[in-house]
């Protein structure tokens, strides 16, 4: 069953379009990357989408729904969840303050505290600094809190945007392991924005390649972290970002 | 007669009206990055009120006349009223214009609510007496004080209690504090603008109407213009205490009326009518050493 229907969907800052007609499908219980270069529009994608910016054509659908025009505050509501880029963590709240403020839209309020002790159990330094101002969190701890403040609001679809930025290695392998779990567990959708063909290809999935606002490509991951690798080998990069770019 | 509790009490009572003022206006910066210059029209608004509408020189009490348990909710509640529905009607249609746009509307609306005022009740200032009783002076650790001075001070600490709990212990107060830090993600996470709007002007629209009660009650006078002069005091107390930051707010509020107090006991009788020329050069030192505010939290963003 298709989960989100994106058609043509266009964003403008001003003049400048960031987005000139995206369609792409998701199916439920799917997981989809998003790759491309910086300021190919993944994270306006993402923000139009979730309802955080306005789209000056096109339209989005969820379950069948039109939710384009939709307020943020509506769009959550669906069951949509987004995580932003640089997580947005409110750091005047204590850790715990956080993952509660989207519980207000759930109708399942019994289930509330089960989900916080099960976010504390995927991330413990989460739970053992719960009463803790967020703000003094460290970088991979306040991504953890942004993907369980993102899970709180109990949706169906979840878009993560760069999870692994800025993040050691060995971080990002526990941020993805956690979201595979969490979607197996709850089948969940996810869109998650990633920059590495390489990784996505790991954890595995489809993935959609943006560029100039635009989609230019769409497969498998690990096909295009196999492409990645042999421009890696004629050309010599080492940046991986760079050569997803150059995919195609 | 002792000298420094009288100059305790006076600096408190005085700092506690200053802080609930700037309280008001802080709530609304918080939650929409306003400064609210109509607040000061707000506390008008709520003193005459209290009066039979009418330009005669002698004021006639109306909502003044009912007993006091019932006048209190209800001047909170007019208060709270005449804030939601100025935002209704003006700042809601602004919702997506530059801070700038929004804050000349509130001085227009400000202007709107004034002349709106000198129309029905003329400009000249009325003498009225509500709880006359609370200025008889009982004694305290030596200090002759008004009994409303007590009150004042009472007031202000149970009203900054319970707003802090408000916000610390409720839903709409997480709410109201996740979206003064960050408004879009809060409604990403599904807080409703509109509640949390609504709500903070409503408490800041009540905050004015208990600044009333007290500078009526204090004064015995009303007057069209009282809440300008007001508003300048308690912009200031937000500034200087950080813009945004209730805390910051409510220190600076009273360090304003403990230093306005101590310069009127301190300085020679003969510069005493320039005293708030003293007191502005202080707000200027403090502002120059301080831009961010003495108060500032760590989520206040440099602006404007
Ligand atoms: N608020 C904004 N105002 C004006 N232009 C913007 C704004 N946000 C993004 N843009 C522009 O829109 C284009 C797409 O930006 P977007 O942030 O969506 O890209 P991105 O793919 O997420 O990039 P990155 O990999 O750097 O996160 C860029 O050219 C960017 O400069
Ligand atoms: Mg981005």
């Amino acid at each position: 069953m298709t989960k989100l229907g994106v058609y043509d969907l266009e964003v403008r800052y001003g003049k400048v379009p960031a987005l000139g007609g995206v369609t792409l499908h998701l199916q439920e219980g799917e997981r989809l990357f998003v790759s491309g270069p910086n300021g190919a529009g993944k994270s306006s994608l993402l923000k139009a989408i979730a309802g955080a910016v306005s789209s000056s054509h096109g339209r989005v659908e969820l379950d069948g729904d039109i939710i384009t025009g939709k307020s943020a505050e509506a769009i959550a509501r669906y069951g949509l969840s987004m995580v932003p880029e640089g997580r947005d963590i409110f750091s005047t709240l204590t850790v715990e303050e956080n993952l509660r403020v989207g519980t207000g839209i759930r109708a399942d309020k019994q289930a509330i505290e089960g989900d916080i002790a099960e976010i504390y159990d995927a991330f413990p330094i989460l739970g053992e600094r719960r009463h803790a101002n967020a703000g003094a969190l460290s970088g991979g701890q306040q991504q953890m809190l942004a993907i369980g403040r993102g899970l709180m609001t109990n949706p169906k679809l979840m878009m993560v945007d760069e999870p692994s930025l800025g993040l050691a290695p060995n971080i990002v392998d526990q941020v993805y392991d956690t979201l595979v779990a969490l979607q197996q567990e709850r089948g969940l959708t996810l869109l998650i924005v990633e920059q590495s063909s390489a990784r996505a290809a790991r954890v595995g999935g489809r993935m959609v390649l943006l560029r100039g606002g635009q989609v230019v490509g769409d497969g498998d991951a690990a096909e295009f972290a196999e492409r990645d690798l042999l421009k890696e080998a004629y050309f010599g990069q080492a940046d991986q970002s760079k050569s997803t770019e150059e995919a195609l | 007669m002792n000298a420094v509790p009288q100059l305790f009490f006076d600096a408190a009572s005085l700092g506690g009206i200053y802080a609930m003022a700037a309280l008001g206006i802080a709530l609304i910066f918080g939650v929409m990055n306003l400064v609210n210059f109509a607040h000061g029209e707000y506390i008008a608004f709520c003193v005459f009120a209290l009066i039979v509408p009418s330009s005669d020189a002698v004021a006639v009490m109306f909502l003044g006349k009912a007993p006091a348990i019932l006048l209190i909710p209800v001047l909170l509640a007019f208060g709270a009223l005449i804030a939601v529905a100025s935002e209704y009607v003006v700042f809601r249609q602004l919702r997506n214009a530059n801070p700038v746009a929004m804050m000349i509307s509130s001085f227009a609306l400000g202007f709107v609510i004034q002349n709106a005022l000198l129309a029905v009740y003329g400009s000249r200032p009325k003498a009225i007496s509500l709880w006359p009783d609370l200025n008889t002076p009982v004694s305290v650790v030596g200090a002759s004080v008004p009994l409303l001075q007590l009150i004042v001070i009472i007031t202000t600490l149970l009203v900054v209690s319970v707003l802090a709990l408000l916000l610390k212990k409720t839903r709409v107060g997480l709410e109201m504090r996740a979206a003064a830090e960050n408004f879009t993600m809060a409604r990403l996470l599904g807080v409703r603008a509109n509640v949390v709007i609504t709500g903070a002007f409503a408490l800041s629209g009540a905050m004015a109407a208990a600044v009333a009660m007290i500078m009526v009650t204090q004064t015995g006078v009303a007057d069209v213009r009282m809440g300008g002069q007001i508003m300048l005091v308690a912009f200031i107390a937000t500034v200087i205490g950080g813009l945004g930051s209730l805390p910051g707010a409510v220190a600076a509020g009273f360090l304003i009326g403990a230093v306005s107090v101590v310069l009127q006991a301190a300085l020679p009788l003969e510069a005493r009518p320039f005293r708030d020329a003293f007191l502005y050069t202080l707000v200027i030192v403090s502002l120059l050493l301080r831009p961010q505010g003495l108060f500032a939290s760590a989520s206040a963003k440099p602006r404007v």
